[in-house]
């Protein structure tokens, strides 16, 4: 035998491995095919395991009620390590070997935007629970016909600034008598267009940006930001922070910022946030999409609560979407008739579903935001909630607030009759 | 004030950097090893202590002390299970030792980061500090917890020079150093020395995670991080050389919080990684590195 | 030994044939994997060259992949014809890889590779600080790609591993990397007998800085989308030592082989979900510690014996 012969022998076995693996077709007998949906995030993350959790629980719920149209909901998950790359050979195998009918696919904007030219390229419709770039669906508008395959199941950037903004003019205007902020926001895709627009609608709201800042994502220590905050001396610090979060809220609460923050930080979204920055959290003001204990729609608390038992943490941010993906998914296949790519698109553009935290529907071809959420009163809105003793306490809008605003010792809040 | 904070958070965070360096460039003095899951093993005893302080309601005083064990514990099993077999290997040719435990430490690293991952999330997480609450110097806002990280940082270098300068084992491991065949001469067992150096890393590193942990929060997405900033410090400073890393820690972490304070938090770390490559070039031994 | 020697030609070729062959045999997900582990062999491949036959050991594979993704990515944007792009991508790579490691060559040891290191963070820093043109860290979409359908892509990818696998390993066994190779376990005893150390090293930088820089360029138009997480990471230059060092140093067949190893491994491990890279690299470091001249010297032993 040949001594470079050989060398082909190691991987030539992996490939007939491999080969043998994709020729096993599954044998259905009696059942018709089930739906399957793949799902590719990243597990060792807060808000990537969210998704492949609440996608199992939707499908299991499902699947109890006898499938959709009498087919089972079949979830394949892939774990993509966070890496784009990774994400891409996922989602190949997913379509060219695992045959599903559509894929739900992570929380991060980079993952999302190399999986969409997959998406159009093997067409087959994929949809993102979490990511929050606009970019994903500019490129859906830009180029309607190859990239129509791609849904932003997640609100864009744009739209979360417009909910803090929302927010600081009712509460933190309206309430606290706050007149000044700073904006304080990772450097990266998502927040582009959401300093964007909060810039804009933020002094419109009545709070007056005394500064702008953007810090490297890589960040660990949050002092000097802080520092450079506090010297401005706005009355709030708006935040926009989704790989950080940890780090940021402990150092906040340790040094002691007699400033409140309050914006979007993803990672504050589920409970484990408690227990990683053992209790640091308490008093910071979060915008989410939904709470586990406000009953957003009839499907917010069933949910929340099915999944907290089930897994032992509140869902995080992109759980109630990946319910809801799940369902339209499913609800799409059964009103095409079939799993063909194009007609689920057409189907999944007509979505009109009471998901878990509003209703799901996506704008269309002529509109700025193509396949994103649509945004508003009647669909989708968010909430804010604040960390209160290990609690997330729902305090906007108004008519669903279950509790009442309330600061650790050292936060300064502006006195009203100072502030005339 | 401007001036004064940034004295203040300069030190606590450059007095972390050099704790976490020496443990690393000692072995590298004593044994020619550079240790690529340094980072692995500070987070280790980072999430050990979290979990051993939170979920088993240990306390933060007990879940700290445990935390160091643990980084010592994960350090004397690297040694034990990579480097020693690398080392000791007769497969391995003599030149080559080096490149191999660069890449089985590596490896190891990649498994500590996956596991640690796989059970505690990517997720940073943080330990209670033994104090909390903040003190005011000169109208800045300082934590108890900083002032104690660098109480405690120069504390264990004292102990470390004291070990190193007036004990016995200390003047050997010294010697190791400068000359470690000579010191086999001289009857004593290198191996010997070797395990004393890796328990001497496995406390600071551990330490220095904890410590870390209590200040800024660690979690498996920091470990690349980690190791490489310990790395950079250690051959700005001098390979091998105590005084060298402290010295370069200081620069890197003055550099890094005065970019943060005044140009922007953006670029923080850019001039700290610039400078390593002018000394690299223009004095590649480090600040006070011999050849 | 002699009867090695006659057959090698003829058994390269045949598992060439075979590799040629193989997309209508398999699914269109496996030439998909094997399409990107192609890449990557020219990755680790491009390594060993430097590391194996010069003794340097470059902590950047990923400056010299990025430079040549991302200059690739941004000319294509601005619709040069794709072979254009990937050319002058190469280009990007041997001009920014040589004015970095020029002067850190003279280093030996930690240092050369600590400068590599610290390129690769720069770069990274670099990226995202200029977002406005590289679009930060959640990268850019090309326009272009080399072909749609998976096959012709497949081919592409071999028939660009294979060309350079023959102009490395050819370069490696000519007087050339002769020198390298003597010059990497005995610079001064090399200099001595009259040849031009550095000279022979940035030579070698350069060659393992255009292959290194033209499959990043290459992986683009197959991707479709360039980031820092897929081409200039750290974790992926990890990769790409663990691959060299995993199939044998010093062989450039070797680097190959470790690289369609671990793209394979990780892919075939997927049913263990998260767990796949630690399997991977508890693998890696056994073969490591057990085996230090990889897969090529277990190959060879095996080899001897039958």
């Amino acid at each position: 035998m040949s001594q470079r012969f050989l060398a082909g022998a190691p991987f030539a076995a992996l490939l007939g491995l491999a080969a043998g693996t994709a020729l096993v077709a599954p044998a259905w007998a009696a059942d018709p095919e089930p739906i399957r949906i793949g799902v590719i995030a990243e597990n060792q993350a807060i808000g990537g395991v969210a998704i492949t959790n609440a996608a199992h629980l939707a499908a299991d719920e499902l699947n109890a009620k006898g499938g959709v149209g009498g087919r089972k909901i079949e979830i394949i998950e892939y774990d993509d390590h966070s890496s784009s790359a990774d994400a891409v050979r996922a989602f190949q195998r997913a379509v060219n070997q695992d045959h599903v009918a559509a894929v739900i696919a992570s929380y991060i904007s980079e993952v999302v935007l190399a999986l969409e030219p997959w998406a159009a390229r093997l067409k087959t419709p994929l949809i993102t629970p979490g990511a929050a770039s606009n970019e994903i669906s500019r490129a859906v508008h830009d180029d309607y016909a190859r990239n129509k395959y791609t849904f932003h199941g997640y609100l864009t950037s744009s739209f979360l600034a417009q909910a803090v903004c929302d927010f600081s003019h009712d509460i933190l205007v309206g309430k606290l008598h706050m007149t000044s902020t700073v904006v304080m926001s990772e450097d990266a895709a998502w927040t582009t267009p959401l300093d964007d627009t909060s810039l804009q609608c933020l002094p419109e709201a009545g709070l007056k940006v005394l500064d702008h800042i953007r810090f490297s994502p890589d960040t660990t220590d949050f002092t000097p930001l802080f520092n450079q905050i506090e010297a401005k001396h706005p009355d709030v610090i708006t935040t926009g922070i989704s790989h950080v979060g940890v780090q940021p809220t402990v150092q906040w609460a340790s040094q002691q910022v007699p400033i409140p923050m309050a914006g979007i930080s993803s990672q504050a979204t589920t409970t484990s946030f408690w227990r990683d920055t053992n209790g640091a959290a308490q008093g910071v003001l979060v915008d989410e999409n939904a709470a586990p204990d406000v009953a957003v729609t009839p499907k917010t608390i069933p949910f929340a609560t099915a999944y907290a038992k089930r897994f032992g943490i509140t869902p995080g941010y992109a759980g109630y979407s990946a319910a809801d993906d799940v369902n339209i998914i499913a609800e799409a296949v059964q009103r095409a008739g079939s799993t063909d790519a194009d007609k689920l698109v057409e189907e999944l553009e007509k979505t009109d579903y009471v998901g878990t935290y509003g209703k799901v529907a996506f704008y269309g071809r002529n509109d700025q935001y193509t396949h994103a959420l649509k945004y508003g009163p009647g669909y989708i809105t968010t909430l804010v909630v604040q960390w209160q003793d290990g609690k997330q306490v729902t305090l906007w809008p108004e008519n669903i607030a279950n509790g009442k605003l309330t600061f650790p010792s050292f936060i300064k809040l502006p006195q009203p009759h100072a502030a005339q | 004030m401007l001036a004064l904070q940034i004295l203040i958070d300069g030190f606590a965070i450059s007095a972390l950097y050099g704790l976490g360096a020496i443990g690393f460039t000692l072995i590298f003095g004593v044994s020619g090893v550079l240790n690529l899951s340094h980072g692995g093993i500070m987070v280790i005893a980072a999430i050990a202590a979290w979990a051993i302080a939170g979920d088993l309601h240990a306390g933060t005083y007990i879940g700290s002390a445990a935390g160091v064990l643990i980084g010592l514990i994960a350090a004397l099993v690297t040694y034990g299970l990579v480097v020693r077999p690398i080392q000791r290997s007769r497969a391995i040719p003599r030149d080559e030792t080096e490149i191999f435990v660069l890449t089985g430490t590596l490896l190891w690293g990649i498994m500590i980061q996956e596991a640690v991952a796989y059970f505690f999330t990517d997720n940073p997480v943080t330990v209670v500090p033994l104090i909390s609450g903040v003190a005011t110097i000169g109208g800045v806002r300082v934590p108890y917890n900083e002032i104690m990280i660098a109480a405690i940082c120069w504390s264990v270098i004292g102990l470390l020079w004291l070990l190193v300068n007036r004990t016995r084992a200390g003047r050997a491991l010294l010697a190791a150093s400068i000359n470690p065949r000579g010191l086999t001469l001289l009857g004593f067992e290198l191996s010997s020395i070797y395990l004393l150096v890796w328990t001497i890393y496995g406390v600071l590193a551990g330490l220095a995670g904890v410590l870390l942990a209590t200040f800024l929060g660690a979690g498996s997405a920091n470990i690349g991080q980690l190791t490489a900033s310990a790395f950079s410090i250690v051959v700005l400073g001098g390979l091998g050389s105590v005084s060298g890393s402290l010295l370069a820690a200081y620069v890197v972490g003055y550099l890094e919080t005065l970019t943060a304070y005044l140009v922007a938090p953006t670029l923080r770390t850019i001039p700290s990684l610039l400078l390593l490559v002018i000394v690299v070039y223009l004095r590649p031994q480090g600040l006070l590195g011999r050849r | 030994m002699a009867a090695v020697r006659r057959w090698r030609p003829w058994a390269l070729v045949v598992l060439l044939v075979l590799l040629a062959v193989l997309p209508w045999g398999v699914s269109a997900y496996i030439v998909g994997v094997l399409t990107v582990a192609y890449y990557f062999a020219v990755y680790a491949m491009s390594w060993d060259l430097l590391f194996g036959f010069a003794g340097e050991v470059n902590f950047g594979p990923t400056f010299l992949i990025g430079l040549g993704a991302y200059a690739a990515s941004l000319l294509d944007i601005h619709r040069w014809p794709v072979p254009l792009c990937v050319l002058v991508g190469a280009a990007a790579a041997v001009v920014g890889g040589a004015a970095l490691a020029v002067p850190a060559l003279r280093l030996r040891g930690p240092y050369f590779g600590l400068v590599t290191l610290v390129a690769v963070l720069v770069l990274q820093q670099v990226i995202v600080i200029f977002a406005g043109i590289t679009g930060g860290e959640i990268g850019l979409s090309v326009p272009d790609v080399l072909a749609v359908d998976a096959n012709p892509n497949y081919w592409y990818a071999l028939a660009f591993m294979v060309a350079s696998g023959g102009i490395l390993v050819t370069l490696s066994r000519s007087p050339v990397g002769l020198i390298l190779q003597a010059s990497g376990q005995d610079a001064t005893e090399t200099a001595a007998l009259g040849f031009n150390v550095a000279k022979h090293k940035v030579a070698a930088f350069c060659v393992s800085a255009f292959f290194s820089g033209l499959s990043g360029a290459m992986v683009v138009f197959y991707e479709g989308t360039v980031s820092v997480g897929s081409v200039i990471d750290l974790a992926l230059g990890v990769q790409v030592i663990i691959a060299a060092v995993l199939g044998g140093r010093r062989t450039i067949y070797g680097a190959a082989l470790g690289a369609i190893f671990l793209i394979l491994a990780n892919e075939l491990l997927r049913p263990l979900g998260q767990l796949n890279t630690f399997v991977v690299a508890a693998v890696a470091l056994i073969v490591i510690l057990f085996f230090p001249n990889g897969f090529m010297g277990i190959l060879g032993r095996a080899g001897e014996r039958s």
